[in-house]
């Protein structure tokens, strides 16, 4: 592991920049620390050296929370990445800039970016973005964070040890609009089953939600390369919110209540007519649960430092996005199977969260209350 | 008292119970013959197969005389004028002695599954028992199991608030125990399926009549979304899942385990959590069997559909027809109800139905 210290900045100064662990207060689906820059302040790997904002604001806020001085708050990023040359800088804007700014970056000479999910908003720009930073060495890990999440990594590390058997089946309950939060449910399938989507059918809550490029819910069907088949239901999901269950012949890993229960089950000997019966065992936990934001962090040091691609790679934030046009696209043409990769690059979805992004998430919520 | 015949005399018209060693997903008696004797309603008078071996071993076993068995089950419907008649023989022939039986005046048919191989087939038969007052109840048992017709009057009552999702976990072949997962599906979410997309196994297993494979997603014309897993499904055997904005039960392990969740206050941000609570069961729990016998005498005195009807098996049917149609058509949305009613499954129970299962079955034991 590198010696050195990386010198972090974050781009956009919000909800997931900056604050987003205090509203945490239980764990199961997140460890602290987190969110980007608590985790870059923890980290013994990084110093969080600056932020950038176009709000005033939220630079004020983010300084005083992390004991930033105001020189080291900038409203303009391309300002901040001359001045600070950070090593790291997260990506924690609106999706609406995301692409531009991460080109940006690399340009600017970053090692690595830590960026927000969804990727981008279109397939065109995450192909640009993918090809610059190949091109460029620069390592970009997306916040799926499942992936960085114990239970989920466990269940993973139980796969690929044959401890589940041959993998059949994953499925998602998961309400979410499939750019926004859907980024996090096709990215955990993927992750699950470590394979890559082949093929979807998919409904969608309406076809004039269809028809538009607006973020939007919808239900799938996946076909893995290896064999296994997905079903999403990211409709609303009542008693059942944000659960992933991965079924094998030999065992079955499932995650509930929002990550806040993780259950294992194995075959044992007995049922009606002998053929045995799935039991529920305690499930493994390693000998050390890291934070999330920790886990990302030496992630990308370990990238830097071996050129390898990070455990949610652009490349797999693209997936997450084609997968979700693809659901889409599969209801626009009345009910067909869709085969990946899409052809047609310049499809997107403009992420729920952009929504009304002129003015801060914060602020917005801020005069909701 | 009605006085009940069964035709075809292997394993579900007889001993099919002398195998179960634990409740759960069914109760005894559960087959054709031992609730027949057990039922307060009826009285078991004869049986017919064309096996002489099998024959004889059902005269023993619940105590007929000689001739009280026949080779022909035509002359045994002449003979014996049954009120009630059970078909259990290969899924081959069941269309044609269903209409037999109909004609023969019985009042009440007991029919195994899958009710036919074709649509044309439901079709006939269906229009020919509207047509004639006979009432058929479709042997899709898990109707009248009291997990699930528990979870059923969960659902009606507004204890799971609206539905949103069923689930099936059912390796099966699509006409032969899919009839049991599509129709449970059906059961629970209590509505229509409207179209589906399906996926079979293979390309050559979707094109050929062989019952085949596959998984699926259903539109139910109340809202709810169904998506069946047919293909192997690995240590979640016979798992059935009923999602609500409420509450929600899951069946699993071939039914002998059911589970209940509602919402109860806590969460990350305080958005609640599903608890699971204890499964409410009814206060008195019957033989599979005997429930569905109490089903039909309410049929035939009142005029009420059985409650899983020729209907409901027929929809089955259709559902897996069209799942399949759906792969066919190069993975397509596929309308119901389907216009070509020539389309048909050969059920995979009738593979080899020239010899009776119970004898194939001990020819395939290796010897001791």
């Amino acid at each position: 592991m590198s010696e050195s210290t990386y010198r972090a900045a974050v781009i956009g100064l919000g909800r997931m920049g900056s604050t987003f662990d205090d509203e945490i207060r239980q764990g199961g689906q997140f460890f602290m620390p987190y969110c980007h820059a608590p985790t870059y302040v923890a980290s013994p790997h990084t110093d969080l050296v600056a932020g950038a904002d176009p709000h005033a604001e939220q630079g004020a806020i983010f300084a005083d929370r992390w004991g930033l001085e105001d020189s080291q708050i900038y409203a303009d990023y391309r300002e901040m990445l001359e001045a600070e040359r950070p090593d790291f800088v997260s990506m924690c804007t609106t999706a609406r800039h995301r692409a531009a700014i991460m080109i940006d970056a690399i340009n600017a000479g970053v090692k690595a970016i830590w960026a927000e999910k969804p990727f981008t908003l279109s397939l065109a720009e995450a192909d640009e973005v993918i090809e610059l930073a190949a091109r460029k060495g620069v390592a970009v890990a997306v916040n799926c964070s499942r992936r960085y999440n114990v239970f989920f990594t466990e269940a993973r590390r139980m796969v690929e040890e044959g401890e589940l058997g041959e993998l059949l089946q994953i499925t998602a309950y998961t309400q979410c609009n499939l750019s926004s939060n859907g980024s996090h449910a096709i990215d955990t399938m993927r992750y699950l089953v470590g394979g890559d989507v082949e093929w979807v059918f998919g409904e969608m809550e309406s076809d004039e939600k269809a028809a538009g490029d607006e973020d939007l819910m919808g239900n799938g069907y996946m076909v893995f390369d290896n064999g296994v088949r997905g079903f999403l239901r990211g409709t609303a999901t009542g008693a059942a919110p944000w659960e992933f269950d991965l079924i094998g012949t030999e065992g079955r890993v499932r995650s509930l209540a929002q990550g806040m229960e993780t259950q294992y089950y194995r075959w044992v000997p007995g049922g009606p007519r002998g053929r045995n019966l799935p039991a529920r065992a305690p499930f493994p936990l390693p000998t050390s649960v890291p934070s999330m934001g920790f886990a990302i962090i030496e992630d990308l040091v370990h990238c830097i430092d071996s050129g390898e691609p990070p455990r949610c790679s652009d490349v797999d934030g693209r997936k997450a996005l084609e997968i979700a046009i693809a659901l889409r696209e599969s209801h626009r043409q009345g009910g067909r199977r869709v085969d990946l990769p899409l052809s047609d690059r310049s499809q997107r979805i403009l992420s729920s969260e952009i929504a009304q992004d002129a003015l801060p998430a914060r602020v917005r919520r801020l005069s909701r209350q | 008292m009605y006085r009940a015949a069964v035709i075809g005399l292997g394993r579900m018209g007889s001993t099919f119970d002398d195998e179960i060693q634990q409740g759960g997903s069914i109760f005894l008696p559960y087959c054709h013959a031992p609730s027949y004797v057990a039922s307060p309603h009826t009285e078991l008078v004869a049986g017919a197969d064309l096996h002489a071996e099998q024959g004889a071993i059902f005269a023993k076993r619940w105590g007929l005389s000689e001739d009280h068995i026949y080779g022909d089950y035509r002359e045994m419907l002449a003979a014996e004028r049954p009120d009630i008649v059970s078909i259990c023989t290969t899924a081959r022939h069941r269309a044609p002695m269903m209409q037999d039986a109909i004609e023969a005046g019985v009042k009440a048919i007991w029919a195994e599954k899958p009710l036919t191989l074709s649509l044309a087939e439901a079709d006939t038969v269906i229009d020919l028992s509207t047509r004639k007052g006979v009432a058929i109840a479709v042997n899709c048992s898990r109707r009248h199991s009291p997990f699930l017709t528990e979870a059923r009057r969960m659902a009606q009552t507004g204890e799971l608030g609206e539905l949103l999702q069923i689930t099936a976990y059912a390796e099966c072949h699509l006409s032969h125990n899919g009839s049991h997962a599509i129709d449970t599906m059906r059961y629970l979410v209590d509505a229509d399926v409207e179209w589906v997309f399906g996926e079979m196994e293979s390309d050559e297993e979707a094109a050929g009549e062989e019952d085949l494979k596959g998984n699926g997603y259903l539109a139910f014309d109340n809202g709810v979304r169904g998506y069946i897993r047919a293909m192997p499904t690995g240590i979640a055997p016979w798992e059935f899942d009923l999602i609500g904005t409420e509450g929600r039960v899951r069946s699993l392990a071939n039914g002998t385990d059911t589970q209940y969740y509602r919402w109860v206050p806590g969460g990350l941000r305080d958005e609640g959590l599903p608890a699971r609570a204890p499964f409410p069961l009814p206060l008195s729990i019957q033989g599979t069997g005997l429930s569905v016998i109490a089903d039909l005498v309410n049929a035939i005195e009142t005029g009420s559909d059985p409650r899983c009807s020729a209907e409901d098996g027929r929809q089955a049917l259709e559902v897996a027809v069209a799942l399949r149609e759906s792969h066919r058509q190069g993975g397509l949305r596929v309308d119901l109800p389907i216009a070509d009613r020539s389309l048909r499954i050969m059920s995979v129970e009738i593979g080899g139905d020239a010899v009776p299962a119970r004898v194939r079955r001990l020819q395939q034991e290796p010897a001791a």
